[in-house]
């Protein structure tokens, strides 16, 4: 849908270039690190939900708005949150830190970013990640090359992908294990 | 348990899967139906995306560099200008190869890599399925519907439309049609069309030889080698599996495992070879996965007791 490509496109061109400075917003009132996980996916579902008029505002300027109040709610409803706590939230716009202008990555850039990601993967994820960037290897093929099973490769994969492009959209290369039980996400043909 | 997280996690195994060779049309729908599901999944796979993509730089440093280039010397101005005319440079000579005078935005043009396949739909509402290690390009500029297979394999669902013939050129070869499904095959000078339905007129693209024509209809094969074409009149069923590569597969029916091998080595890195005339002759038959080399070379061993050797870029097959 065409709609839906001019969503894609505004949010992969101005919201997620945010998304180091709103990591940092929301750690910032918020300790638990999976509950930063579970804000900033909600900040990013109301914003792809928001009017399409609302976007037309400034990105920055609409993502904190959403971000604070998620906190705001949040913040009610776990209902041992200080007033001064949600005040502080108010105080957003007045962060230098957050009226940045947004970095502009170069080709060079992007590289040197990208390696500096892959460089901070645990070894065995990292050969696997760059034998599928560099190489350009299917699973099969990285299966094959490193005498290991394709389920390890695949698991190995997902967890490398997920670190790399959180590290390219400004944030840490670490790995975030999946939870235990098995996911939904299966092979079409099983 | 972040709900977060397990919804990242699902992305990015859609993501790892759509990479890899046997990706489908039937998952691809598969994955729009979960984006569809909610906002949430579409956040989340959209923001693993964007991320995953903007590592592509590191393809830059195949060939074993991991240092990053040195600094440029040149005031950053200068240096950006004098990039962006190797890129307009390189730019004019890739049309130029292609043999187009200017840069046209109506050109469509789909590659794929080993093992790939890539189904594609085109303005006119006919629907290309492009195979293994193939380009094409297609244009319909001035209302004029024309394709070049530069390289590979392709299958055609022709819209219908009488006042503008859809033409594919191969290989010095024209095929001409109205609305049909039919698949056109590059293997070097040789170019091979195969019809399933409707019919296709062949011909040599250089119109100084216009007499060298010829009409196939469903279950018809035309082989054109330099200046000679032969036509085969095979049965439609032989088409049909002809065209199960469109599912991934490898149909044969009484070919030679050097036929077979020479399939094989169109879809894997990993190559098949021969180790003598006995193998290379013996007649085989059934359908396989064409990226599962392993399955295939194992059913050789056990069927028919052939010794199958791994080495690091391929396999050898002795009798």
């Amino acid at each position: 849908m065409t709609d839906d490509a001019a969503i894609k496109r505004w949010f992969t061109q101005e919201v997620l270039p945010l998304e180091r400075d709103l990591v940092r917003f929301i750690a910032r009132h918020c300790r638990n690190e999976a509950d930063v996980l579970d804000l900033r996916q909600e900040v990013y579902e109301r914003a792809l939900t928001g009017s399409p008029i609302d976007r037309l505002r400034s990105t920055r300027s609409y993502v904190f708005t959403i971000a604070r109040n998620v906190l705001v709610d949040r913040a009610r409803r776990a209902k041992i949150v200080s007033f001064e706590q949600i005040a502080d939230i108010d105080l957003v716009d007045l962060d230098p830190d957050l009226l940045a202008e947004e970095r502009q990555m170069t080709a060079r850039d992007e590289l040197r970013r990208a390696m500096a990601g892959l460089d901070q993967l645990p070894p065995r994820c990292r050969e696997v990640v760059r034998l599928r960037k560099v190489e350009g290897l299917s699973i099969r093929e990285t299966a094959e090359r490193m005498q290991v099973s394709h389920h390890t490769i695949e698991r190995q994969l997902t967890l490398g992908l997920r670190a790399l492009a959180s590290f390219m959209l400004g944030g840490e290369a670490r790995i975030s294990r999946p939870p235990a039980r098995p996911m939904p996400v299966r092979k079409a043909d099983a | 348990m972040s709900a977060a997280r397990d919804i990242e996690q699902q992305a990015a195994h859609w993501l790892v899967a759509r990479e890899q060779p046997g990706w489908s049309a039937d998952r691809e729908s598969m994955l729009q139906a979960w984006l569809n599901e909610s906002v949430g999944h579409k956040a989340a796979f959209w923001r693993l995306e964007a991320g995953w993509n903007a590592a592509d730089r590191l393809a830059a440093i195949r060939g074993g560099d991991r240092s990053p280039a040195p600094r440029s010397w040149l005031p950053a101005p200068i240096w950006a200008i004098a990039a962006s005319l190797v890129l307009v440079c390189m730019a004019a000579v890739s049309l130029w190869q292609f043999g187009l005078r200017s840069a046209d935005p109506s050109i469509i043009r789909v590659t794929t890599g080993v093992g790939g396949r890539r189904q594609v739909a085109l303005t006119d509402g006919s629907a290309v399925t492009v195979n293994t290690a193939s380009t094409l390009r297609a244009s319909f500029a001035g209302g004029k519907r024309r394709v070049w297979l530069d390289r590979g394999e392709a299958f055609f669902e022709v819209a219908h439309d009488k006042r503008h013939p859809f033409v594919v050129f191969a290989g010095g070869r024209r095929v001409t049609v109205l609305g049909t499904k039919f698949s056109v095959r590059r293997d070097g000078d040789t170019v091979t069309v195969a019809v399933a339905e409707g019919r296709v007129r062949v011909e040599d693209s250089d119109p100084a030889t216009p007499e060298r024509a010829a009409i196939i209809t469903a279950g018809d094969v035309a082989i054109a080698r330099g200046r000679s074409m032969l036509l085969a009149d095979r049965s439609e069923q032989r088409v049909q599996d002809a065209l199960t590569w469109r599912h991934g597969l490898l149909t044969f029916d009484q070919v030679t495992l050097d036929q077979a091998a020479h399939e094989f080595n169109r879809y894997n890195r990993r190559q098949i070879r021969l180790g003598d005339p006995r193998a290379a002759q013996l007649r085989i038959g059934g359908s396989f996965q064409a990226t599962n080399v392993d399955a295939f070379t194992r059913l050789l061993h056990d069927a028919f007791g052939l010794t199958v050797t791994s080495d690091s870029d391929g396999v050898t097959i002795k009798s």
